[in-house]
Formats: structure tokens, sequence, C-alpha cells
């Protein structure tokens, strides 16, 4: 028994053993050489980069791009994760059920997910295309006349918000299956005493599935931070006027296309605090639900 | 006062695709009682409590509530309050909150709300439980609180759904004294569903007999263990079941006749008319059961008392009580 109950933890160190390497080799230790390089002149061209102190601060606090690309970031944020679970948890809550057909939905909900982030952008262009765009078709069934969609600060912004609105799969999918776990019983126990559909809604299924819910807004807003970059690379470029700057275009320009890999990396650990303190501010309001038990 | 809490099924059918749950039931439930209902699993018990709350809807026939037809009436205003085999509490709610969760839709107001909720959290003996979550509790005081908030409602009907099913066995017995003494005081009708026909014989003050999507007996428990409508209850009911000899074979029948005789009315004696075989001896403690295989090879189970000196392989004899002997025909299953 001694034996055994010695070797349990070695075993399950070994199993671990190869995804932590790789953690700390191409995660942990990038990261802080990442940090190192934040306070150095680095171009990532040359091959001794020489300490410059607080100078890429310096740098940062009078970059009016990068306030706009931080700008970006956050409107990006603030409209793209309540969209993006809006739709995930709606369409998750209303195709749990079976019904006829609901395999093909759920289907549908999912296919955007798998295509590859530069075709839907592709696709997106066709989209949003101003002049034989759908979009704009279909607004102008509306009486609208449509919006020169990429053209336009604002609306390009919602047009690439627009796009990250379709790839929810991986929320969709969480929601489904955890919706399917609830118990049955507890809804014909509400109905018993007169709880409506969506007295259900929100004093059983939202409740039950708030742990469920933080989760997703909290992985959403770190993904939808980054994600970002196709759409903007391919449908904007970062214009008009540094509209769709987000911050990971930003910190490729500057690491890639300027040879600023120093001004980069600094950018990469302000993004890091940004996504910090909004998930904080999501933890903080959530704090009094029973999730972090 | 007006009788409240009286119930009629009538001819109520109820499938489930190609499966038939309930074909043509009909029952009186009389005000105050406890009814329990009985039957194998499959046998449709479960199905007549959904139908009677509203959770479901009939094919066919209807249910009537102190004379109104409810059929097409929503669960929540047919003052029925339903104890689930699960107990089905919101876990994400205190004790106290499940409690106020059927109030607080109903809108009752505060202060009437939350002495409705002590009171029937005292009547249950869980007023120390009222801020913890369902997590937080055994499963014998889990059922408590599902029995409170059904109490809070101050329903015309509790409908028990297998209540004692998920207890222990010590737990269960003792719930099951609590649960008739709860119904000796509230006086208000209820209908309890088991598949255990313990619990069926000792629950209720009428027990109905269900198989097959069928009534098969109703009556006082005693009353039907003694004079079983047809082959079907028999088995059911007791434990060991019912000796069943078709054509009566060493009981001496007739073609056409399934005799039946019940495993302690069956006595061993020096004297008595059967010879057979001791096969298996179970000695539990307050009685023995002998398995015993006679010539022709019919098994009878008899029921002794205890500490007898009877081993495996043991040639005895058996006297049935003339009494005791059941007649059913073996075609239709019925008592003769």
């Amino acid at each position: 028994m001694t034996t055994r109950r010695g070797r349990r933890p070695l075993t399950a160190w070994a199993f671990l053993a190869p995804y932590g390497a790789a953690v700390a080799l191409l995660i942990a230790l990038p990261a802080l050489l990442n940090v190192g390089y934040a306070f150095t002149d680095h171009t990532g061209l040359t091959r001794d980069p020489q300490f410059v102190g607080l100078a890429n601060v310096d740098r940062l606090l009078s970059d009016s791009f990068f306030l706009d690309s931080l700008e970006a970031s956050l409107f990006h944020v603030a409209l793209a994760v309540p969209l993006r679970l809006l739709a995930a948890v709606g369409l998750g809550l209303l195709l749990a059920a079976p019904r006829p057909g609901g395999r093909w939905l759920r289907v549908a909900v999912y296919l955007p997910t798998v295509i590859p982030d530069v075709a839907l952008a592709v696709l997106f262009l066709w989209v949003l295309n101003p002049l034989y765009g759908p979009l704009n078709q279909l607004l102008g069934l509306f009486g609208h006349s449509g919006f020169t969609w990429l053209a336009d600060p604002t609306t390009a912004r919602v047009a690439v918000v627009l796009m990250l609105v379709f790839p929810i799969g991986e929320g969709f999918i969480v929601v489904l299956a955890a919706r399917r776990l609830l118990n049955g019983r507890l809804y014909e126990a509400a109905a018993l005493e007169g709880c409506g559909p969506f007295g259900q809604l929100r004093q059983l299924t939202l409740p039950l599935l708030a742990p469920v819910l933080v989760l997703l807004a909290v992985r959403d807003t770190i993904l939808t931070l980054q994600v970002n970059f196709v759409p903007a690379y391919v449908l904007t470029d970062g214009r008009p006027a540094n509209a769709t700057l987000y911050l990971p275009v930003y910190i490729f320009d500057q690491a890639f296309e300027f040879s600023g890999f120093a001004y980069g990396a600094l950018i990469t650990i302000v993004l890091m605090v940004v996504s910090i303190m909004i998930i904080a501010a999501q933890l903080f309001l959530v704090r009094r639900w029973r999730v972090l038990r | 006062m007006t009788e409240r809490g009286v119930i009629r099924l009538e001819r109520l059918a109820k499938s489930y695709g190609r499966v038939t749950a309930l074909e043509g039931v009909d029952l009186a439930v009389r005000p105050g009682e406890l009814l329990t209902l009985v039957g194998p699993s499959g046998s449709g018990k479960s199905t007549i409590l959904r139908l009677i709350a509203g959770l479901e809807q009939p094919d066919g026939g209807r249910v009537l509530l102190d004379g109104d037809d409810v059929s097409r009436i929503p669960p929540h205003r047919r003052a029925v309050a339903m104890v689930f085999q699960d107990y089905a509490l919101y876990p994400h709610l205190t004790v106290r909150d499940n409690l106020l969760f059927g109030l607080r839709v109903r809108r009752v107001r505060r202060p009437e709300a939350e002495q409705r909720a002590r009171a029937a959290a005292e009547r249950v003996r869980i007023v120390d439980l009222l801020d913890r979550y369902p997590d937080q509790m055994s499963g014998g005081q889990r059922q408590r609180v599902a029995l409170a908030r059904a109490l809070v409602r101050e329903p015309r009907v509790f409908l028990l759904d297998e209540p004692l099913a998920s207890l222990d066995a010590p737990l269960r017995l003792a719930t099951r004294t609590d649960l008739l003494s709860l119904h000796r005081q509230l006086r208000t009708t209820m209908i309890h569903v088991t598949h255990d026909q313990a619990e069926a014989m000792t629950l209720g003050d009428r027990v109905a007999v269900l198989a097959g999507g069928r009534v098969r007996q109703i009556g006082p428990p005693q009353q039907v263990y003694d004079q079983p409508a047809d082959i079907t209850v028999a088995r059911f009911l007791g434990s060991p079941p019912m000796n069943l000899v078709a054509g009566g074979g060493v009981l001496g029948g007739t073609t056409g006749l399934t005799l039946g005789i019940r495993p302690e009315d069956l006595t061993l004696d020096d004297e008595g008319p059967l010879e057979a075989t001791v096969e298996v001896v179970e000695a539990l403690g307050s009685e023995t059961l002998l398995r015993t295989r006679s010539g022709d090879g019919t098994r009878l189970m008899v029921r002794i008392g205890p500490r007898h000196e009877v081993h495996v392989g043991d040639r005895v004899r058996l006297r049935p009580d003339p009494e005791r002997l059941h007649r059913f025909d073996t075609f239709t299953g019925r008592r003769r």
C-alpha cells in the first residue's frame, strides 16, 4: 500500500510532464522574455538588444495611435462580448430541447465556427459590400439606404463585431450541454407553483447556469481581445482612422512591420493587464452569485 | 365544512408514442384519505400522479377535483402539491428560499409568506436548516424540505411520488412513521406512489394495485392481501410472494384453476397431507423461510417461526390452511 500511495503522485507528475514542459518552454518562458524585451531597444532583427529603462513606457504614454488602439479594443470588447454571449446563450437554450429538425439547426449554429477566420472574413467582405452586399440589400428592404460599412469608423467597428457574432460554436455547445444537465423535475416543480416560461428562465435557468455563464464571459473577454486580429487585418487593416487598430493589430504592426519588437512587447503587457482588469471587474460584479464555490 | 380533496379519475388514458401507460383508469379517492398506488415499475402509477398534477395531459378521460373537471386546467391552479422522488429542490436557493419560491411566484405578501414557510418548517422539524443549501444536507433532511415545500402551498391534495425510495432502510422506516403522523394531523388527501409492497401495506388507508395500466384492485391493505382479486395482485403483494400452482397440483385442484397459498399459511405438520424436500433454508432471525420441493417438482415457500431444526435435504410434511387457499382462473387470472 505504501509504495502505491507513494507512487501515485509521481505517476501523475509523469503524465503532466510533457504538457508542463510545453507550457514552460512555449508560454511561460516567452512571456517572461517578453517582459524583459519591453525594457530594451530590441528590433526583432538584431542580436544584442540594449536595456533602455522606461524609454518605451514614455513613448507609450505619448503615443496617440496607442490610445486609438486601446479605445478600439475596449469598444470591441464592450460590444462583442455581450452580443456573442447573448447569441450563444439564447441559441443554446432555444435549441437544447429535442425538437424536429433541431439537430440541423444546431449544426447550422456551429458551422461558422469551423470556417477558417480568413475565409469568414473574405466572405464578410462580400456581405458588407455597400453596392451589392446582402447586408445593405437587407436593410434596403426596410427602406434604409445602407451603410458604407468599412469606410466609416463606427460602422467598421460594428462590422467586425457582426462578423465575430457568428463563430460562437464553443460557447453554444457549453450552454447546450449545461442546460441539458439541469434536472427537468425542477421545471415541473416550478410549473406546479405557477412559474411560467419567463419566470423559469429568470429564476431557474439563468441562476443555475450562472457558473457556466461567468466562465463563458471570462473566456470570451480573453478571446475577443485577441481574435479581432484576423477580421481587422483582412477587412480593414486597422482603418479607417485607426477605428479598428485593435491592440493585437497594433502589436503586430509594431513588432513585425515597424521593427519595434520591444515596443510591441510592452503593448502586449498592456493587453494582458487590460484583460485581467476586465475579468476582475466581471468577477467583482457577480461576487454575490454562488459561482466561485 | 364542505369536503375538500375529493379526486375522481374517469376512464383516464395515456400513451407515450406506442407505449400505453394507462388504459382507462377509474379511481375515486375519498377526502382526507391516504391512498397508496402500488405496482411494478411501468404500471403507470407515476403517470397517474402526473396527470392529477397537470404535468401531463390525458389522451382520454377526465380528472375531477372536488367535482370540477380540471383536465384542461394548468398545474398551478389545481391546488395540488407534489413531492418528487429526487425531491427537486432548487439547488441555488437556501431551504428558506425553496419554501418561499412558490409563495413569491403567487405574490403572497412577505410577512404571511415568511410565517407560512416557518410553520411548514416547524411541522417537519427543519427550522435549524433554513439557511442551508440543498447540497449541504443529508437525504433525509432534503426529503423533509421537499415535504415542507409541499406543505407551504396548503394544497387540497398531496401527491407523493416514491418519497421514500431514495432513503436508506432505517431512515425509510422512520420517515414512513413521520409521514403517517403528518397525514393524521393534516387530514389532507394524499396519494402516495410506491413500488415497495411493504410501504403499500403500512402506509395508506387504502391501497390501489396497478398493473398494465389498469387498477387491478383497490381496498384496505389487509383485505387486498387476504383476498387478492387476481393473480397479478396476489403475486405483487407479500414477500416472499404467494405460492401459485397452475392446475392445483399438490394443493389438489382442477384444470383451469390456479391455486395459491401464502408462505405463512403452510405449516410444518408430521400429519400434513403434502410431502416435500427442503431445498433452501433462510433463517432471517425473526422467522425462517423454507423453499421446498414436492415429488412432482412443485416448489412451495414456507414461512415458519425462528429457531427450527430444519436442514437442507430434510423431508418434511406440510399442511396448507384450507381457509387461506386462493383459487384463480388460470386463463383470466381472476379470483374464483
